[in-house]
């Protein structure tokens, strides 16, 4: 495992861990006035989670969870506009006034995005488990068809 | 109303798909519950002219209206479907034992039918009838097969659903050519209309109803659909199913009166079907498909009369409906109560009857004689309104109509003695056979329609005002028409005795000739083998095209891109085509063709990878030259986890490519060859002829005003064309969702399964290959 046996990954991988989170978020709230959005998102997280992963901090987990949450908050919010009569997947814009920040506009296209932040993540956690990826943390290189088939 | 109840179906259904495994056999007592709720009411509304409507627009931009309507017509017929489904629940209660498996399942079934006929007969929108008619289909598939390990039930079951869910693809043929004609897609305003649509609407309708209504040469698949337990048969075969075909004519009928076909084809279905289901009733010696072929032959009547068109006819038909559907129904009863209890419904095996099974000998009686048309029951006015209607007509319709209807009543007669000599006559004891005792739930029910014919006769006058009512809404001259206790020694009468004596005769004389087995199911078994060939078909074809090898899928795939790239060659304007906005780009463009060649040529998997990935880095680059960093976001973040995906795949392959063979080679380099011009022409040919202004300042106008935004781009993904994000994410789902089980299901199961086939298909040949995960070139 890379991280038991090298602390500087360990402690740099650590430490990107919670800056690329703040910058997967920032990316998801400003998607709307600037370059971001929830596929950037979740791809940062998604690469942050492939870091974690190869170096042996985490194991590849919950995908199908994720996927899950993923779908039905897309579906819904495709859907619910139907129930007002209004056509599918059209958007609902809310402004309110929060003490510091000032103005904070926002809508259900966020919604829309945090489901696809957890779509976008789910498949990135899908491949890490299919492709083994936690044997390639274990002992530097993914199990071959042979030893998948010996593990039976 | 109407919703009401329709909703209390939809509820009942749930509670017992929820609560069935529990309920057991008491499943049954919830489902009746919504039938005898709407029972109740359509008896509130019967004979009266009030009309109770219901509806809401489905899809406004299609005219797709959900509408029902319950008038004096449907109020007769839903209190006939879900009636007899009330009692056919209480029968149900007594026909399975209390430990037999699936009882919630069937419950809910029956109920999901049982609404889907309600539905059906409430429907004033041909849209909306099209659905419930489709859904009755599927409920009536899953009935017919619910003892779903014989595969005799399956397949009859198969049969069944193959045919008249054929006939559901003419109907819904027929309903588009007929609004295209009629203008409306509302029943109760339907006007007479002509001309060629028109005709080809008219087949079409009248051939999806003689699937449905079991009119020969699509009648194959009633007799086999008696695989089902007796409450289904005693249901869906004589009271509800069959007859939707029949309703359809009916309600249906005055749009096209006055087009060329639709009286000799409706004619020419019920006369045939009439003569051939009432001999086959005559030759078979399982007394539930002497009554499944009697109903075909009562069926084929009442085709006849729907499609003669006379507003006597059409009293006639409506009461030989209300009759039929009465006796029928306890005559199915009877016959599941004898091979519950005596163990056997071969009419050669039992014998004398009426000693051991009285209260049931009863019923068959009342209800018999009711079929063949005999005072004092329902049937005798019904069928002597149908003879008048025949009688009334003149010169070669009078012979041919007139003589038919008539054969076809003398055969009635027949087989209905047949079998109630079979049954229940005879003095010999029957050997190696004991009589189970009764059973109080079965009893009732029959109990109740056998009463219904009697006091359908007593109470004649509130019948006949019930079916006029009911028949003016077909056909507003139909009004003066009444049914007779006592008609007088008209012709009718006279007809109609001499119709008894011969079927009598008839029917003695034959009961008295021992026939060993029924005949042979050619029919059914000509059908089975079109649907078989049909599936054997569709496999070969399945395996050709999807013959499972990844490079012959991409060559393919590419063939056709380059196929339909080849038309744009001749809108390339070399003048519009210039080299680069700013140099950067050329430099960028050749870091990327060198990258890509060198991806062609390198003899390692992770070098071919990084290479790779350097080519989707300088595209990067490229789209910062161009000023959109959105893309540059988005290409850097995808091929970051592109290039950690083709590490962690690689792992599990040689590290070099293998040497490939020459013709191997030249394979590849046509197709990659084939591929990049065909997009070059493709993005040479769009760049060449403009047309008109880019949209960008009208989306940037929307993104602001609509999505609230100022980023363009990704106002565009979440809102502007948010239906297209919604697709890609569905997209993602799907592959994640493959990569999953592909996975996980090769790290449990030790081998790969095989694809378990959606339709039962008998064996033959060979399986339909499992699709390859891997074929590595």
């Amino acid at each position: 495992m890379i991280a038991r046996t090298s602390p500087i990954v360990a402690l740099a991988v650590s430490a990107v861990t919670p800056i690329a989170l703040l910058i997967a978020a920032y990316a998801l709230f400003v998607g709307h006035n600037q370059p971001g959005g929830g596929f950037a998102a979740g791809l940062l997280l998604g690469a942050v989670l492939v870091l974690r992963t190869v170096s042996g901090l985490q194991e590849p987990k919950y995908a199908a969870v994720l996927l899950a949450i993923g779908g039905v908050i897309v579906g819904v919010d495709a859907l619910s506009p139907l129930l007002w009569g209004e056509p599918l997947l059209d958007q609902f814009v809310v402004s309110w006034d929060v003490p510091v920040l000032g103005t904070v506009k926002t809508g259900s296209a966020l919604l829309f995005d945090l489901g696809v932040v957890a779509v976008v993540v789910g498949l990135v956690i899908a491949l890490l488990e299919g492709f083994g990826a936690s044997d390639l943390a274990e002992r530097g290189r993914t199990p071959t068809d042979s030893e998948m088939k010996a593990r039976r | 109303m109407i919703w009401f109840l329709l909703a209390l179906f939809v509820v009942a259904v749930l509670v017992i798909a929820v609560a069935g495994s529990r309920l057991g056999r008491s499943s049954l007592w919830v489902a009746a519950v919504p039938m005898a709720a709407t029972a109740l009411w359509s008896v509130t509304l019967l004979g009266s002219d009030e009309v109770v409507e219901a509806g809401f627009s489905w899809v406004p931009g299609l005219d797709l209206e959900i509408l029902f309507r319950v008038d004096g017509l449907r109020a007769v017929l839903s209190l006939l479907v879900a009636g007899i489904g009330a009692l056919v629940c209480v029968y149900a209660v007594g026909y399975f034992s209390s430990s037999a498996a699936g009882m919630g399942k069937f419950a809910a079934t029956l109920l999901a039918f049982s609404w889907a006929m309600v539905g059906l007969v409430w429907a004033d929108s041909v849209w909306t009838l099209f659905v419930f008619w489709e859904a009755t289909s599927i409920t009536s598939f899953l009935l017919v097969g619910f003892k779903n390990t014989d595969p005799v039930a399956r397949t009859a079951a198969r049969r069944a659903l193959v045919i008249t869910a054929s006939g559901g693809l003419a109907l819904l043929a027929g309903f588009v050519l007929f609004v295209d004609a009629a203008g409306t897609s509302v029943l109760s305003d339907i006007t007479p209309v002509t001309g060629s649509t028109a005709t080809a609407a008219a087949i079409l309708i009248l051939v999806a109803a003689a699937t449905k209504s079991a009119q020969v040469p699509f009648h194959v698949w009633l007799p086999g659909a008696m695989a089902a337990p007796t409450p289904v048969s005693a249901y869906l075969h004589s009271a509800t199913m069959v007859k939707a075909g029949v309703i359809l004519v009916a309600l249906i009928a005055p749009a096209f009166q006055e087009t060329d076909v639709w009286k000799p084809l409706g004619l020419t279905f019920g006369l045939v079907t009439m003569i051939w289901g009432s001999v086959g009733a005559l030759r078979h010696v399982d007394a539930k498909l002497i009554l499944a072929w009697g109903t075909v032959s009562q069926l084929g009547l009442l085709i006849t009369l729907l499609a003669m068109g006379t507003p006597k006819a059409t009293f006639a038909a409506i009461s030989i409906l209300v009759a039929h559907a009465v006796f029928k129904a306890a005559l199915f009863m009877v016959v599941g109560e004898v091979d519950v209890r005596a163990g056997t419904r071969n009419i050669n095996e039992l014998s004398g009857l009426r000693r051991s099974m009285p209260i049931t000998f009863g019923v068959a009686v009342v209800s018999g004689l009711s079929m063949a048309g005999i005072p004092p029951l329902l049937g005798f006015p019904a069928k002597e309104a149908a003879i008048e209607a025949v009688l009334g007509l003149a010169d070669t319709e009078l012979l041919v109509v007139g003589g038919l209807v008539i054969g076809g009543a003398v055969l009635t007669v027949a087989y209905t003695t047949r079998l109630l000599l079979g049954m229940f006559g005879g003095s010999a004891p029957m050997a190696e056979r004991t009589v189970a005792p009764r059973r109080p739930a079965m009893s009732a029910p029959q109990v109740v329609l056998a009463t219904g014919s009697v006091a359908g006769f007593v109470a004649l006058g509130w019948v006949t005002d019930v079916v006029r009512t009911a028949s003016v809404i077909v056909e507003p001259d139909a009004v003066v028409y009444t049914l007779y206790r006592w008609p007088g020694l008209t012709d009718a009468f006279v007809t109609s005795m001499i119709v008894v004596a011969l079927g009598v005769l008839l029917g003695g004389l034959l009961a008295r000739r021992t026939v060993l087995t029924g005949p042979a199911a050619r029919g059914a078994a000509f059908a089975d083998t079109v649907i078989d060939s049909i599936g054997r078909a569709a496999r070969g074809i399945a395996g050709v095209v999807q013959h499972g090898s990844l490079p012959l899928y991409l060559a393919t795939t590419v063939a056709t891109v380059g196929a339909a790239s080849a038309a744009f060659v001749g809108e390339i304007d070399t003048d519009a085509l210039y080299l680069w906005d700013n140099r950067a780009e050329a430099v960028l463009v050749v870091m990327i063709v060198a990258a890509a060649v060198a991806a062609t040529v390198v003899s390692s998997r992770l070098g071919a990878a990084l290479v790779l990935g350097a080519v989707g880095f300088s595209m990067a680059g490229l789209f910062v030259a161009l000023g959109a960093p959105d893309l540059v976001l988005t290409q850097l973040l995808v091929e970051t986890v592109i290039v950690v995906g083709f590490v962690l795949g690689l792992g599990r392959l040689a590290t070099k490519f293998p040497r490939p063979t020459r013709l191997w080679l030249a394979g590849r380099i046509a197709v990659s060859v084939v591929i990049g011009a065909a997009i070059a022409v493709a993005l040479a040919g769009a760049a060449s002829s403009p047309t008109g202004q880019p949209p960008i300042d009208e989306l940037a106008q929307s993104a602001v005003d609509e999505g609230g935004g100022n980023n363009v781009v990704n106002v565009i993904l979440t809102d502007t064309r948010a239906l297209d994000t919604l697709g890609e994410v569905i997209v993602l789902l799907a592959v994640a969702v493959g990569i999953l089980t592909l996975t996980r299901r090769r790290a449990t199961t030790p081998a790969p399964a095989k694809v378990p086939a959606a339709v039962d298909l008998p064996p033959s040949g060979s399986d339909p290959q499992p699709i390859a995960s891997e074929t590595s070139p």
